[in-house]
């Protein structure tokens, strides 16, 4: 059957010491240290006064998510603390997407029957991987946050764990949160690939000018690969900052009464703490 | 429907069944999205800063989508 030739895992290249290299993970530290090479040198080359280029663009970008971060967070100094790790996150993803889309990565450097290099964020073990690690930074602050697992997991039920009905929508919360790591890496990953998949779809279709017909796809593609990095890092900002706000501000579930039942439906005034504190 | 699994290649049509029922929906959503975001903001032109939370929810329902045509390559 003809068509054009896609990949969706990728391939092993070689091994060492017992572990499989795949073209994908071989691009991903080519690309890793290309990019530790590029902000470090951009990085020296910051000055007070703007000069332009590739610096300001750079220094718009970090801006750009430390105050996306920071307003997340209705505690400025707690976010402040996280802005590091997401600007790197962002950076990360935006720059291997844009890597992975550069003409001689993919079919054209066959080595052994196999492309040679492959974008690292299409491929489900990297964007998994990715997604792991941020999520254990989430769940790790928010315990830190919380004070303690015990109380973290309380979050989760809005009432008292023991009635039946909070404990079952408590227990959907928790089964909810454990899927956020799947739909994450999820979500990058099958953008990355379909974009690669539709680009060489269009490549075959155009035939002797696939060029021509394949370059509207990869300029669109540039838009998507940027807005997938905002997206991936906006929404593990959003998980980390529901989990530490609930935690700094006061409980939801303080205006309940020990049955679970809420006293004052839809009053959240500062008298119903008040009658809550005279009772108990 | 032996006859026919032999005459036809079924793969295909779920293939493309796949394609149309799994796309409907996150067009239909990420359409709802888009309109409502360009009404709120010909109403309200400060609403435009709410860009970035349209893009979530865009993000939140491509999902879907994207599963769709992820599955296609499980059929055979």
């Amino acid at each position: 059957m003809n068509g054009p030739v896609v990949h969706v895992a990728p391939a092993g290249l070689f091994h060492i010491g017992g572990y499989t290299i795949t073209n994908s993970i071989l691009y991903g530290w080519l690309a890793t240290a290309f990019i530790v090479w590029l902000l470090v040198r951009t990085a020296r080359r910051v000055t007070v006064k703007p000069r332009g280029g590739f610096v300001q663009i750079v220094e718009v970008g970090v801006d750009f998510i430390t105050n996306l971060v920071e307003n997340s967070f209705e505690d400025k100094k707690v976010g402040r603390k996280y802005v590091p790790y997401f600007v790197t996150l962002f950076f990360f993803i935006l720059f291997n997407n844009w890597l992975g889309l550069l003409p001689f990565v993919g079919e054209p450097f066959q080595g052994g029957g196999h492309p040679l290099l492959r974008p690292f964020t299409g491929d489900l073990n990297g964007t998994l991987a990715i997604g792991v690690v941020t999520m254990l930074l989430v769940y790790g602050a928010s315990i830190r946050e919380s004070g303690g697992p015990i109380k973290y997991l309380k979050h989760f039920f809005i009432g008292n764990p023991l009635n039946p009905l909070y404990f079952v929508i408590g227990l959907l919360e928790i089964f909810t949160d454990l899927t956020r790591v799947l739909s994450l890496s999820l979500r990058l990953f099958l953008n990355i690939t379909i974009g690669e998949i539709v680009i060489a779809v269009f490549a075959y279709l155009g035939h002797i000018a696939a060029p021509l017909t394949a370059l509207p796809f990869t300029l669109l593609e540039i838009l998507v690969a940027a807005l997938q990095a905002y997206i991936f890092t906006i929404l593990t900002t959003m998980y980390l900052a529901i989990a530490v706000n609930h935690a700094t501000t006061d409980h939801a579930g303080s205006d309940l009464t020990d049955e679970g039942v809420p006293e004052t439906i839809g009053v959240q005034t500062a008298g119903s703490g008040a009658i809550n504190q005279i009772r108990s | 429907m032996a006859i026919i699994a032999d005459a036809v290649n079924t793969a295909i049509i779920g293939k493309g069944l796949m394609i149309a029922g799994g796309f409907i929906g996150p067009g239909i959503g990420i359409g709802l999205i888009g309109g409502n975001y360009l009404q709120a903001v010909g109403r309200n032109p400060e609403a435009a800063k709410f860009l970035g939370q349209a893009l979530i929810f865009v993000a939140i329902v491509e999902l879907f989508g994207l599963l769709a045509f992820a599955s296609i390559f499980i059929v055979k």
